[in-house]
């Protein structure tokens, strides 16, 4: 549980929901600050899309509180909270133009015609959609339905705006583009947002903090850079970006042997000869000519993969993969079945709690 | 596809067409001919042609009346198979697959019996010594048996046994294959149940509403046996007339009926497509 | 459908539906329900509740000429024009199916016009048209519920054609099949079922017609409808109607089921 600045708009306390004998939702408690955007991010299964539907009211929670605005609303159904949403198909109702679907919120808000006019416009402007008023839904392009589901959604000013999977049916580019105008515009109308994703890239592009779940829990919370560099379990850094897992020994408080060679880890504890499980991503290892310090290890294969160059090893503890930036266009002579040194400095490896543990 | 393939493929297409020709529309094409001669009391018809058979019937104040009493029938039990139809394909369609799939079947079976077979049904239920009479008499409730036979609520009954189900089936089909998301999607923007009907769900089963609508007001004009055993003599629809013509050999006046009787349902059967558009929804369903 | 929780509208539109269901269900079943319990009545008169059993009317149905030939007739009938029917449907499911543009589908509403087009009015136009050119009454009949048969057929072959996967044929032409061929080695073992539950649909449609042949039946050439029909009207023994009508009950029973055995429940409701 993270201590909130500011308001919390959304607060999810101690939620629990099952379906028959799955448990979706285990014993989640959440607070998401007034005008920041939260994403939840995890595989199909984790119950990231269950907590939406919880807030949203299409789920009612077996245990626990969920309160928007500091209202408990477990009971009010969802047409009587105060949010907008934005639906992994966008549901956009076929047989209304663009701008009766966007102005229906405001119709069910009894807002007058031509104030209602006026606000549609605006907000077809906002996610550039001038002129698009009288077309119909299977008119329009993936992303332009995209779009219309997105003015729908924060026409009527909502207290808090929530997406399911929002970008997942757009191709690769045109994602990337409309990551950014979301951040954009979210922030902007400074609106309190919840999205669910299963792209780390786009949960780290978007968010203020991330919610990492896993199972029906959440693994840990917290703002992009803080979870990808500082994760606290193995799942979370393998699930953000790659990871090199090793298992490692505590040689004394703050240094560890990883397959005979010693490393600084700032946060191993413990005494001596406790095992652990370290995480290093792939760009913090650095490879040195043999018969220096560092880990031992066996260079595989070397992929040239535009950007980046990656380097498969082959080491004492097991496999490893290093990145490097491609700044020179070369491999920097390093060729398959050369032996090199592997490190990495001090603060680049985590400790991590390894799988199969109870995380909390 | 080869050349080959290809005429074979147009080519199978023969018999069927020639036989749709020469069975349905070509004797549709004659009748409509034959609604244009004088009738003759020795051949089918006459040698001249007129449109007599029409411009009578436009003059008659019985066939007015007829016409009258049979569209205000058929919206009638439009009504009802709407009313009583909507609520159950509702209930239907929340259905888990199995089940729903087996209370379809279940409707589908009435279909299949004949109509006469139903129509001898509801005489059991409201003859004179049917069950309602009956059950009434031993009870006491009243002394002589009720005429219920015979009226037009009784011709309303029998068509709604055989109609409802068309309805039932085609809105049912219409709101299971409906995404969940749409009325989500109207909750989230703040429509409660009602309104979610009102404004989306009802809108988005409009093409289940507009198929059953018109095969049920087709069915209707066309529903004789049924019409003729409970409503009798005195409530003649527009389709006894029709058959009166043929039984007194009156050919041409018989086509004149039928054709008026069609154009009459092509152009309700267009009334509920303009007052339904169902085009609008597509892309509607899963 | 979502849960969404409960508020007094739901409870009233529970009501609602509730009602509509008990009105609906009496609508549709009572009638047949009524004969068929009627049709095991011991008595004379018709008497309800029926104080007993008897197999009485059936009997007498069968010592009854015209009622036996008549149910003969009918079957005799739904036999050929089913089969003509199914020969008919398949026939132009094969030529239309998987194939778009405008033409084919103004044929595909010709071949589905007899579903909606009111039978009456062929029943009619076929009688003045057989009377034109000589045709004889049974013969009549019999084309007369294949047109109006052949949709239910097409539909039923059309709807398992399009769902059927074009890389099959397209791998058998790329192993040589020609087109005839191929029909009978790759298409008919997959489609058969849609074909004999679309001959099962026009033999039960066929059997309980009435609108056609009411004007193309006569003296001789009954059918078992009409001469429940007939007797209706002239108000004769109204039991053996009841025997009559429920073995008709009986052959739809026997004929869906075997229907919904070859083709399943989900494709009946659906092809519906």
């Amino acid at each position: 549980m993270n201590a909130s600045t500011g308001e919390a708009d959304v607060v999810l306390s101690r939620v629990r929901k099952s379906f028959g004998a799955v448990v979706a939702v285990d014993d989640v408690s959440l607070s998401i600050a007034r005008g920041s955007i939260v994403s939840l991010l995890g595989p199909s299964g984790c119950g990231k899309t269950t907590t939406l539907r919880l807030v949203a009211g299409f789920e009612r929670p077996d245990a626990g509180e969920v309160s928007i605005r500091g209202a408990r609303v477990n009971d009010v159904p969802p047409y009587r909270r105060d949010f907008g949403m934005v639906f992994q198909s966008y549901a956009l109702f076929p047989h209304l133009t663009v701008a009766d679907n966007v102005g229906f919120g405001l119709r069910m808000r009894h807002v007058p015609r031509e104030e209602r006019r006026r606000l549609v416009a605006e907000a077809l402007a906002l996610v550039k959609l001038e002129g698009f008023a009288d077309r119909q839904p299977r008119q329009l392009s993936g992303g332009q339905q995209q779009r219309v589901a997105l003015a729908r959604a924060i026409v009527f000013k909502p207290a808090v705006l929530l997406l399911d999977e929002p970008l997942g049916a757009l191709d690769k580019m045109l994602r990337e583009e409309m990551q950014v105008e979301l951040r954009q515009l979210q922030q902007r109308l400074a609106i309190t947002t919840v999205f669910v994703t299963h792209d780390q890239e786009e949960a780290l592009t978007l968010s203020d903090r991330v919610a990492v779940m896993r199972g029906g829990r959440i693994e840990q919370v917290g703002a992009p850079r803080e979870i990808y560099e500082r994760p606290a379990t193995e799942f979370v850094a393998g699930f953000l970006g790659a990871s090199n897992f090793l298992d490692a020994e505590v040689a004394e408080p703050g240094r560890v042997r990883v397959g005979g060679a010693g490393f600084d880890v700032p946060g191993a504890a413990g005494v001596p000869g406790t095992r652990l499980r370290l995480a290093v991503r792939p760009e913090r290892v650095v490879l040195s000519p043999d018969g220096g310090e560092g880990l031992e290890a066996t260079l595989r294969d070397v992929i040239f993969r535009g950007s980046t160059v990656h380097f498969y090893l082959e080491s004492a503890i097991g496999p490893l993969l290093a990145y490097r930036q491609n700044e020179d266009g070369g491999d920097r002579g390093l060729r398959p079945g050369q032996r090199v040194r592997c490190s990495w400095s001090p603060g680049s490896a985590v400790v991590v709690a390894p799988l199969g543990d109870a995380t909390r | 596809m080869s050349a080959r393939g290809r005429l074979f493929g147009w080519g199978i297409l023969l018999v069927p067409l020639a036989v749709s020709v020469a069975l349905f529309v070509g004797p549709l094409a004659q009748l409509f001919m034959i609604s244009l001669r004088e009738p003759s009391s020795t051949e089918l018809y006459g040698t001249g042609w007129t449109l007599a058979n029409y411009t009578q019937l436009a003059e008659d104040d019985f066939i007015a009346r007829i016409v009258w009493r049979t569209m205000w029938t058929s919206f009638l039990v439009l009504g009802c198979a709407l009313a009583i139809g909507y609520p159950v394909a509702w209930r239907i369609a929340r259905m888990p697959p199995r089940k729903r799939s087996l209370v379809l079947l279940a409707l589908l079976f009435p279909l299949m019996v004949s109509n006469v077979v139903r129509a001898y049904g509801w005489v059991a239920i409201l003859g004179r010594r049917g069950v309602v009479n009956t059950t009434l008499q031993q009870a006491g409730v009243i002394d002589f048996p009720m005429a219920l036979l015979f009226t037009p609520e009784a011709v309303v009954m029998g068509l709604l046994t055989i109609l409802l189900p068309y309805m039932v089936i085609s809105i049912a089909n219409a709101l299971a294959t409906l995404d969940p998301r749409y009325e989500e999607a109207a909750a989230s923007l703040g429509a409660g149940p009602i309104r979610s009907f009102i404004h989306v769900v009802f809108p988005l089963s409009a093409p289940g509403v507009a198929s059953g609508a018109l095969l049920v007001f087709l069915l209707t004009l066309s529903a004789y046996v049924t019409i003729t055993l409970l409503g009798g003599p005195r409530s003649k629809l527009l389709v006894s007339l029709v058959y009166d013509s043929v039984v007194a050999f009156q050919w041409p006046q018989a086509a004149a009926l039928a054709f008026v009787l069609l154009a009459l349902a092509l152009a309700t059967c267009g009334l509920i497509l303009a007052v339904l558009r169902p085009g609008r929804v597509q892309g509607g369903a899963r | 459908m979502s849960a969404i929780p409960g508020e007094r509208a739901e409870r009233v539109g529970r009501a609602i539906t509730a009602t509509a269901t008990v009105v609906a269900f009496f609508l549709v079943f009572a009638p047949i329900l009524i004969v068929l319990v009627t049709a095991f009545s011991p008595t004379e008169y018709f008497v309800f509740p029926p104080p007993g059993l008897s197999l009485r009317w059936f009997e007498e149905f069968f010592r009854l000429d015209n009622m036996r030939a008549a149910f003969v007739l009918s079957l005799q009938v739904a036999l050929v024009s089913a089969s003509v029917a199914a020969l008919l449907g398949t026939l132009a499911a094969l030529a239309l199916a998987r194939r778009g543009g405008w033409v084919a589908g103004l044929l595909q509403g010709l071949f589905l016009a007899p579903l909606v087009f009111p039978t009456i009015i062929l029943g009619l136009a076929l009688l003045l048209f057989y009377r034109s050119v000589g045709m004889p009454a049974l013969p009549g009949l019999m084309l007369a519920h294949a047109v109006i048969g052949a949709p239910y057929c097409f539909r039923s072959v059309y709807g398992g054609l399009q769902s059927l996967d074009p890389a099959l044929e397209e791998a058998g032409a790329s192993l040589g099949a020609g087109p005839l061929r191929s029909f009978f080695l790759v298409t008919l073992p997959l489609v058969w079922p849609t074909m004999l539950a679309g001959w099962l649909f026009a033999f039960i449609v066929s059997f309980g017609e009435l609108n056609t042949a009411i004007f193309l039946t006569g003296p001789g050439t009954t059918t078992l409808p009409i001469e429940i029909f007939s007797y209706l009207q002239f108000q004769g023994s109204q039991l053996v109607i009841a025997a009559a009508s429920a073995l008709q009950v009986a052959m739809i029973v026997v004929m869906v089921a075997a229907i919904e055995r070859v083709v399943g429940i989900g494709r009946i409701v659906r092809s519906r």
